[in-house]
């Protein structure tokens, strides 16, 4: 039997080596035609261990624009909580929407004040009144500006998705339409997923989107791929003698 | 106040006279009287704000005048009096709104809305070297506990009304409230009956580009203001 840490180790390992719960990660965004499409994967880790098997990586910036986030899950969540808070006040100021380049700028801005010490690696993407935008946030405070984008430990693996493709796909290419660009996103994000140990669960997806009239609308398609279902499941939950069944939680699945 | 000179605006110029009274309080509740009418009404699903806007001339572009505004996704307000002081409460409301909501992670109810206002004003007739705000503001808007309609004061007082008007005839106005505001009111009703009670008091023909609608229904608890088009429809269908 090989040597295992007791649970009380576990413990003291993850406290003694201060391994706070990070996204691990595979993030992306493509541009495409009309707009711009963001995947994640759900995977959350404290060192070894899966924390979150399930968790949230596409965080609201504001009705137009959508932030992936990997690095310190905190890190990522206060981010980005903060700055939606501001761009919602910005627009009861300006009545006017949201522009991703404010966004940008003040995440930048945040980041860039903290020297990298706010461990937050963003895929930035929405769409305003000049168009559709992606952006990658790295925690120092720098940007890219590029029509497909990849962050976190799975995003060599996406990369070479987006760049590429496989035997039987194409990757990116220019105008794009939104469902090819939902399937590509999603191939990226299983890229990660089965590839990097930091990914794993399932595919998130979000879709932002511009139709001829000028309205955006976005599409938040949580849990749009469950790519690694739970394999064996009881049909029913085990009956405990004197304890009142309330409710079955749903996400027995994941 | 830091940062001022110790003696030249350490004092309040809210001072209390003889007889009990606080001279520039009153002022300002003057100076809300001379502001142009604003009404507010209670429904059981819902709030309606309206207030007159008349432009001093034709050439100023209507569409910059904003005088219903949003403070939160729920909750809207009205003013009348000082336009420029209301938009400093406009401001301040609106931060203190997601300051509540980052720190306690839900939506501040209307009245915690409307106390963070009120503090603010109180602080203004207690303070070195400034006035009070000269105007009162109508907030509304929905919470879990329902809607809720409250007029906050120079003074910092607040009250929560089932109907109500500030401003220039606002006796007028509340003496035809009085008589038509009933608890089994509907929103649509409200609106009707707030148009209605300013066409009362209006010096001319009321068209909608003279007064501006905010409504709130417990339906989807958003606050938004009505469009001309909507507003034309509502005054066209009225008696």
């Amino acid at each position: 039997m090989p040597k295992q840490d007791t649970p009380q180790q576990v413990l003291a390992g993850l406290t003694s080596k201060n391994q706070f719960t990070k996204t691990g990660t595979t993030i992306c965004g493509v541009i495409c035609k009309n707009g711009v499409v963001l995947g994640a994967d759900t995977r959350s880790t404290a060192g070894d261990i899966v924390m979150d098997k399930n968790c949230e990586k596409i965080h609201y910036i504001a009705p137009n624009i959508y932030c992936c986030g990997a690095g310190t899950a905190a890190d990522t969540e206060y981010t980005t909580e903060l700055i939606s808070s501001q761009c919602k006040l910005h627009r009861y100021r300006t009545d006017r929407d949201t522009r991703v380049a404010t966004a940008k700028t003040m995440l930048t801005r945040h980041l860039f004040q903290y020297q990298g010490h706010v461990s937050a690696a963003l895929v930035l993407g929405g769409v305003d009144v000049l168009g559709p935008h992606l952006h990658t946030i790295y925690p120092h405070g720098s940007t890219d500006t590029l029509p497909f984008v990849a962050m976190g430990s799975g995003s060599l693996a996406a990369i070479s998705m987006l760049e590429q493709g496989d035997a039987d796909h194409q990757g990116w290419r220019p105008n794009m339409e939104v469902e090819e660009a939902v399937d590509l996103v999603k191939r990226a994000i299983h890229a990660g997923i089965f590839n990097d140990m930091g990914s794993g669960s399932n595919v998130d997806i979000c879709v932002i989107t511009k139709d001829e009239a000028g309205k955006v609308a976005a599409d938040y398609r949580r849990n749009t791929d469950i790519a690694n279902p739970r394999k064996y499941r009881r049909d029913v939950p085990y009956k405990l003698p004197s304890t009142r069944l309330v409710e079955v939680n749903g996400d027995m699945d994941m | 106040m830091s940062g001022f000179d110790s003696d030249r605006y350490s004092f309040s110029l809210t001072t209390f006279s003889p007889s009990g009274k606080l001279g520039q309080i009153d002022h300002a509740l003057a100076a809300v009287n001379n502001g142009s009418t604003s009404i507010g009404i209670k429904s059981h699903d819902g709030i309606v704000l309206v207030t007159e806007r008349k432009l001093k001339s034709a050439l100023i572009d209507k569409d910059s005048i904003k005088k219903v505004q949003i403070l939160a996704d729920n909750v809207g307000c009205v003013y009348s009096g000082i336009g420029a002081d209301s938009a400093v409460l406009v401001r301040s409301g609106r931060k203190n709104g997601e300051v509540y909501r980052r720190q306690f992670g839900e939506n501040p109810g209307v009245d915690t809305v409307a106390k963070d206002l009120t503090a603010k004003m109180q602080s203004y007739t207690q303070s070195g070297g400034v006035r009070p705000f000269g105007c009162s503001l109508l907030v509304g808007g929905v919470d879990p506990a329902g809607p809720s309609l409250w007029q906050v004061d120079p003074s910092g007082s607040s009250i929560r009304w089932k109907a109500t008007a500030i401003g220039k005839n606002s006796r007028t106005c509340k003496t035809f409230l009085e008589k038509r505001v009933t608890p089994d009111l509907s929103l649509d009703d409200a609106v009707k009956i707030a148009l209605l009670s300013l066409k009362e008091v209006f010096d001319g023909l009321l068209k909608a580009e003279h007064c501006e609608v905010g409504i709130i229904s417990t339906e989807d608890g958003l606050f938004r203001k009505m469009t001309d088009a909507e507003v034309t429809e509502q005054l066209d269908g009225l008696e």
